[in-house]
């Protein structure tokens, strides 16, 4: 095994850049995301979140720049990449059970092969005897958790989320947040969690890429500096509220504003190049 | 044409989705007795009007019934009913088919569109009854002229809605087959087609009624055998209580097979049951 400071980083973003004719949406945007780490992108809205995430997972082209998963190249979206979104994208004229299989099933896989794995998974994010309904019969929440199990079925070993639980409740948003930590210690992807809520990119994040300005860039990339397992509890920390708060201020000041970032801004930024080891969570 | 076709798809998802309780309602109730009560008041002036006012061999409502031994036990009723109902069932199915086929095309493939969009908006626009002399000239006077007009006349409007309603097909289900790389094939058969499927059923809809008057009126022109010929000769021959009641089994006819393709779609798209009430 390599050392930790060696770990082939999972995505590989370098220099990216996107424009949509005339106007560019974001440029030079470079970092990694490491085997079994959680990034969170937060940013304001417009400033190119979804677009980041589909040029990452290969749906998209970008202007500038590449994208490495695993080492390779992104042109079409690769091999052991799942992503989960927004509207859950659940086929409605599939049941609960056929939308899970779907990453399989439309690979050439029977229904039969694949039905051992679709209940574990459909145990795994807890739609136990929802297995035969169809997604209109279920609520977002729980359509949420298919939509989930549906990318777990691949075995994805990165896993991006455009903002998966902006559609729902904030009850149900909570509840989510700690399954999908859970769910998520059960597996090793690398994850990118795209997200406008800053105390979600807290909890879920092990770094925060914060985009700002127009066209927007990196601003900073923040370590949360949280171990897992992280509950509810988690929130009521200090170190969570003082990235909460750094991160608030890193989104909302503005150019025109001077108020400088919080003092103890150094106790939680790092240099997006600077190696951390990643490999330190105990999720077992 | 738009508006047409979106509520052609919302009145039928509404009447796939009523339950048994919804047509016990009080206001369910009213409607059906005014609609009854309305139903037979035409008949009592149609029959009173006629009695007093009209020749003897115009048709009348008890004239209509009492004719009915008369037509089922005219030897060529029922093979003329089936010959038209026949071909308009096959008709029907060939524009199924076809008219799916061709409405995906032209609703995903932009340069489909563009070549064959404006001559399905041309020969939605027109009447086709004018085509008829063309197919007697193309096809004689067979049995393929009026099968011709019938899936001509029943295509247009599956091809329309099936092109309207694969064209806005939701982004995310495209993103969800594009990052499990789905094979383009897989995509029609499994996305494109099933979320094209009310609007192949609303396109249906408008199908039957414009299948029937293209048998109908193929047959008026080509005087081969079936209803439509069957309705015109009795005309001329004052049989007019006959002929009502050939155009009673044509509209029979539709309101079986719209009901058959309720019971299939209760039956085989559980799916397609919920209503977006707003
Ligand atoms: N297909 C497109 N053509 C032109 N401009 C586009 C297109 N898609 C997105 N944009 C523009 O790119 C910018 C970034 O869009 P994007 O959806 O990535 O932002 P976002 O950060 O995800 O926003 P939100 O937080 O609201 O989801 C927006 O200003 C948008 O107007
Ligand atoms: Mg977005």
């Amino acid at each position: 095994m390599p050392t930790v400071t060696e770990v082939e980083p999972m995505i590989h973003v370098d220099h990216l850049g996107k424009q949509y004719g005339e106007r560019t949406v974001f440029s030079d945007i470079s970092f990694d995301v490491n085997p079994g780490e959680i990034v969170s992108i937060v940013g304001p809205s417009g400033c190119g979140k979804t677009t980041l995430l589909r040029c990452v997972v290969g749906l998209m082209k970008p202007s500038h720049g590449t994208v490495l998963v695993s080492g390779t190249p992104v042109v079409d979206p690769p091999e052991g990449v799942a992503m989960v979104f927004q509207h859950f994208g659940l086929f409605p004229w599939k049941t609960i059970a056929a939308n899970v299989a779907y990453g399989l099933t439309a690979k050439g896989v029977s229904m039969k092969d694949a039905a051992p794995r679709v209940h574990e998974l459909i145990k795994l994010v807890g739609l136990e005897g929802f297995e035969k309904s169809y997604p209109y019969q279920l609520s977002g929440g729980m359509q949420q958790r298919a939509g989930l199990a549906r990318a777990l079925a691949v075995e994805p070993g990165v896993l991006v989320m455009d903002e998966p639980f902006a559609a729902l409740d904030a009850q149900t948003r909570d509840i989510l947040q700690l399954e999908l930590l859970r769910i998520w210690g059960t597996r090793s992807a690398a994850m990118m969690f795209v997200t406008h809520s800053i105390d979600e990119a807290v909890l879920m994040g092990d770094r925060i890429v914060i985009l700002r300005g127009r066209p927007s860039s990196i601003f900073d990339i923040v370590d949360v500096g949280i171990p897992h397992p992280r509950g509810r509890e988690t929130v009521d920390t200090d170190r969570f509220r003082t990235v909460r708060d750094y991160v608030w201020r890193a989104v909302m000041h503005d150019e025109a504003d001077d108020t400088p970032l919080p003092t103890d801004a150094d106790a939680v930024r790092i240099e997006p190049q600077s190696h951390r080891n990643m490999n330190g969570h105990d999720h077992g | 044409m738009t508006t047409n076709t979106k509520t052609a798809t919302r009145t039928r998802i509404a009447r796939v989705s009523s339950t048994p309780q919804a047509s016990t309602t009080p206001s369910r109730r009213k409607k059906i007795t005014l609609w009854a009560s309305a139903g037979l008041g035409i008949l009592v002036v149609w029959q009173v009007g006629f009695t007093l006012f009209a020749p003897a061999y115009i048709a009348t409502p008890i004239g209509a019934i009492l004719a009915i031994p008369t037509v089922f036990a005219d030897p060529i009723f029922f093979p003329d009913v089936a010959s038209t109902l026949g071909a308009v069932f096959e008709g029907l199915l060939i524009a199924i088919v076809a008219g799916t086929i061709i409405g995906l095309a032209m609703g995903r493939l932009p340069d489909v569109n563009r070549v064959l969009g404006m001559y399905v908006g041309a020969f939605y626009a027109i009447p086709l009854i004018a085509i008829v002399p063309l197919f007697t000239v193309w096809f004689g006077y067979t049995p393929q002229a009026r099968l011709a007009m019938i899936v001509l006349e029943a295509v247009l409007p599956i091809i329309y809605n099936v092109a309207e309603g694969s064209r806005i097909v939701s982004a995310t289900y495209l993103d969800v087959t594009r990052i499990h790389r789905v094979a383009w094939w897989r995509v029609w058969t499994g996305v494109v087609l099933p979320n094209a499927l009310p609007y192949v059923l609303a396109g249906l809809d408008l199908a039957i009624g414009r299948a029937l008057i293209g048998a109908v009126v193929a047959e008026f022109v080509t005087a081969i055998d079936g209803l439509g010929t069957y309705i015109l000769f009795n005309v001329h021959s004052f049989h007019q209580n006959e002929a009502v009641i050939a155009l009673i089994v044509v509209v029979i006819f539709a309101l079986v097979i719209r009901a058959l393709i309720n019971l299939a779609v209760r039956r085989g798209l559980p799916w397609y049951q919920p209503v977006k009430e707003a």
